[in-house]
């Protein structure tokens, strides 16, 4: 455990938390006190992640949610309530990558794209702000990506869905001001599972690698600490008085651009 | 926390700089990351203050020492890094907090109070980043730490050079990120809107009524309240800290979700 732990006697909720980055963020909240629900549609991931959670003597339980679904969104807020009796943290992590200029985009995966990155945020936003505001108000953490401050090609439903994201970002951050704070994370490229995934079309994916951290101001790609740390700043009061911020956690990138 | 500072060295010693450390937000920031366990060089123009600033840390068993400095005159700034350097062979961290403000629109803006001003707010971190850079770079990387101002990405009235410079401000500290990001040097800007202990309650107090000026300032805010230094130091020292490792080039606001209504 860490000296001074930053979350204690909180509850947080971390979507996507079976792997990477939510995974990271749902181990690293439990060390600082915080109990934690996981939730993922893969569940063996998510059984695992509480398992971490368990052995680095924290409390978390897991649970099966697709957030691309309104009902599912309200259900994993109604349990998490449940089940741990509060709810100060919750952290939209969960995210599909899609690729595909506009013209290829299918309707599917466009409607996929906007349903689990833009709308679960508001569903699980809708859901979570009256179980936050039943206590002592809390902090809403959103993953975009550099990919919603910019332009990219090939990312057309994702890059409307995440800049839509930080909209909505900023939205929660007006109306629910005094005792609610809403934030962004904007990772950069980021070596988690997803990423790799990524990459395994890529021929060449060591020169690949090189190529892509040779344009980024410190060289290297990001790890899923890096974003779990940020998110824990956020989840927080040491960032008690910052919300409708976008922080990036990228290695200097956005600064480029 | 203190644990987690020290460990972006090995060594046990952080040394960190932070300029307008004798009062307002510097004064807070040099407080908390003394506190957290660095050698604090409080680095003002006020010697008397900062030397107050120093003795009152020293008193409390923290290691805190003064240095004089017009952050405007690179000679001393120079002066300033090198004698640090010379006390301790190198420097950690690095916080810009030096500010003035004048009001004065666009057309009311003497050509004197518009020099001071840049060169104080624009000029100063300027030159603190030069000199103290090389030397963060040298002892293996460490952390720049610019406080700007939600003014450095909206307008308000009455505010001209103060907004402009901190707009530059805000871009020149990308430009130095990302410039020395591979020597492993992080600069990333603070954003705090109104706050109960810097330049803010100076001008709410020359009023005459500053109670009128709070409430006109939290009426606005979407947390209906000015922030604090200790918020401020709280993230300097998170910028400070391994926990921020891959956030460089960045802007963080501390405004209560106060920009997140402004365009």
């Amino acid at each position: 455990m860490p000296d001074e732990r930053w979350l204690d006697g909180k509850v947080a909720l971390i979507t996507g938390s079976g792997s990477g980055q939510g995974r990271a963020a749902a181990v690293l909240f439990a060390r600082h006190g915080a109990r934690v629900a996981v939730i993922d549609i893969n569940d063996e991931g998510a059984s695992e992640t509480v398992k971490m959670v368990e052995s680095a003597g924290g409390e978390s339980f897991a649970m099966h949610a697709d957030v691309s679904e309104r009902d599912e969104c309200n259900r994993m807020v109604a349990t998490t309530m449940e089940r741990l009796g509060r709810l100060d943290v919750i952290y939209n992590n969960a995210a599909v990558q899609m690729s595909g200029r506009l013209v290829e985009c299918s309707e599917a995966d466009w409607d996929l794209t906007i349903a689990t990155n833009l709308s679960a945020i508001f569903w699980a936003c809708r859901a979570a702000i009256p179980a936050m505001l039943e206590g002592d108000g809390g902090s809403i953490i959103n993953t975009a990506s550099t990919l919603g401050l910019i332009g990219s090609e090939g990312y057309a439903a994702y890059g409307a869905a995440k800049a839509g994201l930080v909209a909505l970002t900023k939205q929660i951050a007006t109306e629910y001001g005094p005792t609610i704070r809403a934030n962004v994370i904007a990772p950069g490229s980021i070596d988690t599972p997803r990423f790799r995934k990524v990459l395994t079309g890529i021929d060449n994916v060591d020169e690949f690698l090189t190529m892509l951290t040779s344009n980024m101001p410190m060289r290297r790609l990001g790890t899923a600490d890096d974003i779990a740390n940020a998110a824990l700043f956020l989840a927080s009061d040491r960032s008690a008085y910052t919300s409708g911020a976008i922080v990036p956690v990228d290695g200097g990138l956005s600064a480029l651009r | 926390m203190r644990s987690e500072l020290a460990a972006e060295r090995s060594e046990a010693n952080v040394i960190a700089i932070v300029t307008g450390g004798a009062s307002g937000l510097g004064e807070a920031v040099a407080r908390r990351l003394a506190s957290d366990g660095a050698t604090v060089v409080v680095a003002d123009i006020d010697e008397r203050a900062g030397q107050q600033v120093a003795d009152n840390l020293k008193a409390a068993g923290f290691a805190v020492e003064a240095e004089t400095v017009d952050v405007t005159d690179e000679g001393e700034v120079a002066a300033m890094v090198d004698a640090v350097v010379e006390r301790h062979g190198r420097v950690d961290v690095l916080v810009c907090s030096a500010a003035i403000e004048v009001r004065a629109s666009v057309v009311e803006c003497s050509d004197d109070d518009w020099q001071r001003v840049i060169d104080v707010n624009l000029k100063g971190p300027f030159l603190c980043m030069k000199h103290a850079i090389p030397h963060i770079a040298a002892a293996g990387g460490g952390s720049v730490v610019i406080m700007s101002s939600v003014l450095g990405a909206i307008g308000s009235p009455g505010y001209a050079a103060y907004c402009a410079s901190k707009g530059a401000l805000n871009n020149l500290a990308k430009q130095a990120a990302i410039e020395h990001a591979p020597e492993g040097v992080r600069v990333n800007v603070i954003s705090p809107s109104a706050t109960d202990t810097g330049l803010f309650m100076k001008m709410a107090e020359s009023t005459g009524d500053p109670k009128r000026i709070i409430d006109m300032v939290t009426r606005n805010s979407p947390m209906r309240r000015l922030g604090t230094g200790a918020e401020v130091a709280d993230t300097v020292a998170f910028l400070c800290s391994p926990g921020a490792a891959y956030i460089s080039g960045t802007i963080i606001p501390l405004d209560g979700g106060l920009a997140a209504r402004r365009p």
